[in-house]
């Protein structure tokens, strides 16, 4: 194989790799689901207000039937919500999104919590929201 | 008969009555109780006749020097002749003379004995703690066979005892006198002197004997005082009953008030109101704050009434003076008061419910009233044992705390079943806006709080605030609940008491305005006071037409909102009664679980950022849930319990005991 050849076919090689690779580097953007993991120090809580920042999110739905979601979209960007019932560490909420490679780009705060009797938290100090697949 | 010494020695004993009572101080009639008292009570006390132990001074011979001559003087005074432990070795006395002895050593017993003939009213008085010995006398009275007690007495006049008793039949009778305390109790400073005599009956200060029936009732006047001693001139078992007619007008309150007691004997006079056909009883009285009763009573028709004066606690026993003053009460702005309606049994508990319908406890019948805004009475629901505090739940049914220890819940059809069972003696019942239920358990002095379907949740102690509660429970206006100890009025704030108000007279129960204000029930001060929300008083009396007013409560439109009229239970009369509406400002404060007027989106959106919510909105909220003064995630979670929109698994997980209380 001349040189030219064997460096075509690897740029070709290449092309076709990048085109069939899982992620979106720069290709069209994927549709799914991203979870909102709560992080507490508390094991009474009963219920969170929270906001999410960042691309778009088509909706949200609670993880599981212990909890009962609450959702307003406030501006393009930004999502509150309040999730009520048994909270715990992990998945609270899912966010079905139009391109999960954009996880990255969500901001979660968590804005209140109230234990199960009905007691706003003094501190959030210890609460932590991330976004993830 | 053992006649040791007889000294005829006239001197005046001023008596403690005869200063505080009118009548007392007039020159008793010949032959009068009083003058027989008098007469043997000025005889000097002569030393008990044999030494030792026995022998010595009594300590008030000053007192006796100070009295004032007079003619009256006792037959004899006879000093006791030990042993007389018993009725074989009894001491001999004779009506008007004076036994002296002493009670000496330890668990020493003198017994005397008179022969009586059928129908004497025999008085046998005791001086001793009264004149500065050491005895605080006990006196028993024993019938011929010795053995059967017939009379008792301890304290009489102050800690000296007395007994008068007619005897049924002619014999010998004996008198038993020992120091209260028990056998280890004597010496030789427990000096004393009995006075035996007769008790004769006399019309003394303004009452007109015979005046013992409406008929021949002594004429009294509202503003005046009628003075009279209750005093049985014949064996009848209710003893003496004097009457009084007087003339009242309608819409008054007018006010009975008998001192007796106060004056400074054990005594336990009785009052008791009569309408004008002199045979219906309108209300009654035993105590007050002391054994002198008191009764206040609003007047629907004006006419005349009778007061009857007795006693049930010794009818044929003691005589003792009295005044009756008749007053007319002064009246607060929640007068005069209608009634609702009559013939309720001892109505103690008060709910109104949704329809603007009221329902009463009717403590002695086991029962649930219904009465309707016109008055119309029917039983709601029966079976129910020593019914107290009522509440209306979030379901509508009718909680009814139960002297068996149970709170019952009533269906609207009137089908009632034990429904919680595990307080010990539930009082007060009341229900929050979430719909939770609140009890005040007297059985452990506690409060318990229980979910809307009646799973225990918490126990709050309320020891600490002292007094004699908790009993009546009201939801205040911040969600909390309220109770009464007796006197005060405390609130659970966070789980701790917090005292809000201490009021003069016992506190039935209490019921709030929309701005707070307390309108709490005196049921022995016989009136109403309206304190703010801190504890200041607004108006005392806010009404005095209630006569013993008990459970309070603000009436319900047809729509269920509150409206600005007061109802209040009268058990003593067994009346639902209603305070003047003109004098009340305010419509009542929400009570139980209400409906929220607003949707859950709105409730959600209010919350996060979106619908605007109003001013009473928000306040609503925020008194559902944690009434941090502004609506959070935490009032959103209760109004979702509320409404029975939270998960199940968080449902469940709420209703376990909260952590600081001690279940």
């Amino acid at each position: 194989m001349s040189r030219l050849r064997w460096t075509f076919a690897m740029v070709a090689a290449l092309s076709v790799g990048a085109a069939c690779s899982y992620e979106p580097t720069g290709g069209a953007p994927r549709a799914g689901t991203l979870r909102l993991r709560l992080t507490t120090p508390h094991a009474d809580d009963g219920a969170m207000l929270f906001d999410v920042n960042g691309p778009p999110i088509d909706s949200a739905m609670a993880v599981n039937s212990s909890l009962r979601l609450f959702t307003r979209r406030a501006g393009g960007s930004t999502v509150v919500g309040a999730v009520v019932g048994v909270l715990a560490n992990g998945a609270v909420v899912t966010l079905q999104v139009p391109d999960v490679g954009a996880a990255a780009g969500y901001t979660a705060r968590v804005l209140e919590v109230a234990d199960r009797q009905n007691a706003l938290r003094a501190s959030l100090a210890g609460y932590a929201l991330t976004v993830a697949p | 008969m053992n006649k040791a010494a007889v000294v005829r020695c006239p001197v005046l004993v001023l008596l403690a009555l005869s200063g505080a009572v009118p009548a007392l101080a007039q020159t008793p009639a010949v032959g009068s109780w009083r003058e027989e008292v008098r007469r043997l009570r000025d005889a000097p006390i002569v030393l008990p006749a044999r030494g030792g132990a026995k022998t010595g001074k009594y300590g008030f011979a000053p007192r006796l020097a100070a009295r004032r001559p007079t003619n009256a003087s006792v037959a004899a005074t006879i000093a006791e002749s030990e042993p007389n432990d018993s009725v074989r070795t009894a001491d001999s006395v004779a009506l008007g003379d004076q036994a002296t002895g002493v009670v000496n050593p330890a668990g020493d017993v003198d017994t005397w004995f008179v022969d009586l003939t059928a129908g004497q009213f025999l008085s046998v008085d005791v001086d001793a703690a009264q004149v500065g010995s050491s005895l605080d006398p006990t006196l028993t009275l024993l019938a011929p066979d010795g053995t059967t007690r017939l009379a008792f007495n301890d304290d009489f006049d102050g800690l000296d005892s007395r007994i008068s008793f007619r005897v049924p039949t002619s014999g010998r009778y004996y008198v038993v006198i020992r120091a209260f305390g028990g056998p280890g109790t004597g010496g030789p400073g427990l000096t004393y002197a009995i006075n035996f005599g007769t008790v004769t009956c006399a019309a003394v200060g303004t009452e007109r004997e015979p005046n013992g029936n409406p008929g021949t009732a002594s004429p009294v006047a509202i503003g005046t005082d009628g003075s009279g001693e209750i005093c049985s001139a014949d064996s009848s078992p209710v003893g003496d009953v004097d009457y009084w007619a007087f003339t009242a007008q309608a819409g008054t309150t007018i006010e009975l008030d008998v001192a007796a007691a106060r004056l400074g004997l054990l005594v336990d006079p009785f009052i008791a109101l009569f309408a004008s056909d002199g045979t219906t009883r309108l209300t009654f009285n035993d105590d007050d704050v002391t054994p002198d009763p008191r009764l206040q009573y609003s007047i629907i028709a004006t006419g005349t009434y009778y007061a009857a004066v007795s006693t049930l606690a010794d009818p044929g026993g003691n005589p003792f003076p009295y005044t009756l003053h008749v007053r007319l009460a002064a009246q607060g702005p929640g007068d005069p008061i209608t009634v609702l309606a009559e013939n309720l049994g001892q109505p103690t508990g008060l709910a109104v419910g949704s329809t603007g319908d009221l329902f009463a406890s009717d403590f002695t019948g086991h029962r649930v009233v219904r009465v309707s805004g016109q008055g119309v009475v029917t039983t709601f629901a029966t079976g129910i044992p020593i019914p107290q505090g009522l509440a209306f739940d979030g379901f509508g049914h009718l909680l009814v705390a139960s002297g068996d220890g149970a709170v019952y819940r009533v269906t609207p059809q009137g089908q009632a079943t034990r429904f919680i069972t595990d307080a010990g003696f539930p009082v007060g019942v009341a229900v929050a806006l979430d719909g939770r239920i609140w009890l005040t358990d007297l059985s452990d002095r506690s409060l318990r709080r229980y979910s809307r379907t009646g799973q225990f949740e918490a126990r709050f102690d309320v020891i600490a605030v002292g007094g004699f509660g908790p009993s009546a429970l009201a939801i205040g206006p911040s969600g909390e609940p309220y109770f009464s100890n007796g006197f005060e009025i405390w609130k659970l704030a966070n789980g701790q008491p917090e005292r809000v108000l201490r009021n003069l007279s016992l506190i039935g129960a209490f019921a709030f305005d929309v701005a707070g204000n307390i309108y709490a029930t005196s049921p022995v001060a016989g009136s109403i006071k309206l304190f703010d929300p801190t504890g200041t008083v607004l108006a005392d009396p806010f009404s005095v037409g209630p006569d013993a007013p008990k459970a309070v409560a603000f009436g319900r439109d047809g729509t269920g909102a509150t409206v600005a009229r007061l109802f209040a239970t009268d058990p003593r009369v067994g009346r639902l009664i209603e305070m003047n509406p003109a004098g009340v400002a305010l419509r009542g404060l929400p009570v139980g679980q209400v409906p929220p007027p607003f949707t859950l989106d709105a409730a959600a959106a209010g919350l996060l950022g979106g619908a605007s919510l109003s001013a009473a909105d928000l306040q609503y909220l925020d008194a559902l849930g944690n009434h941090n003064g502004r609506y959070d995630v935490g009032d959103f979670q209760a109004y979702l319990r509320s409404v029975g929109g939270l998960p199940v698994a968080a449902a469940m997980a709420t209703a376990q005991p909260r952590p600081g209380s001690d279940r």
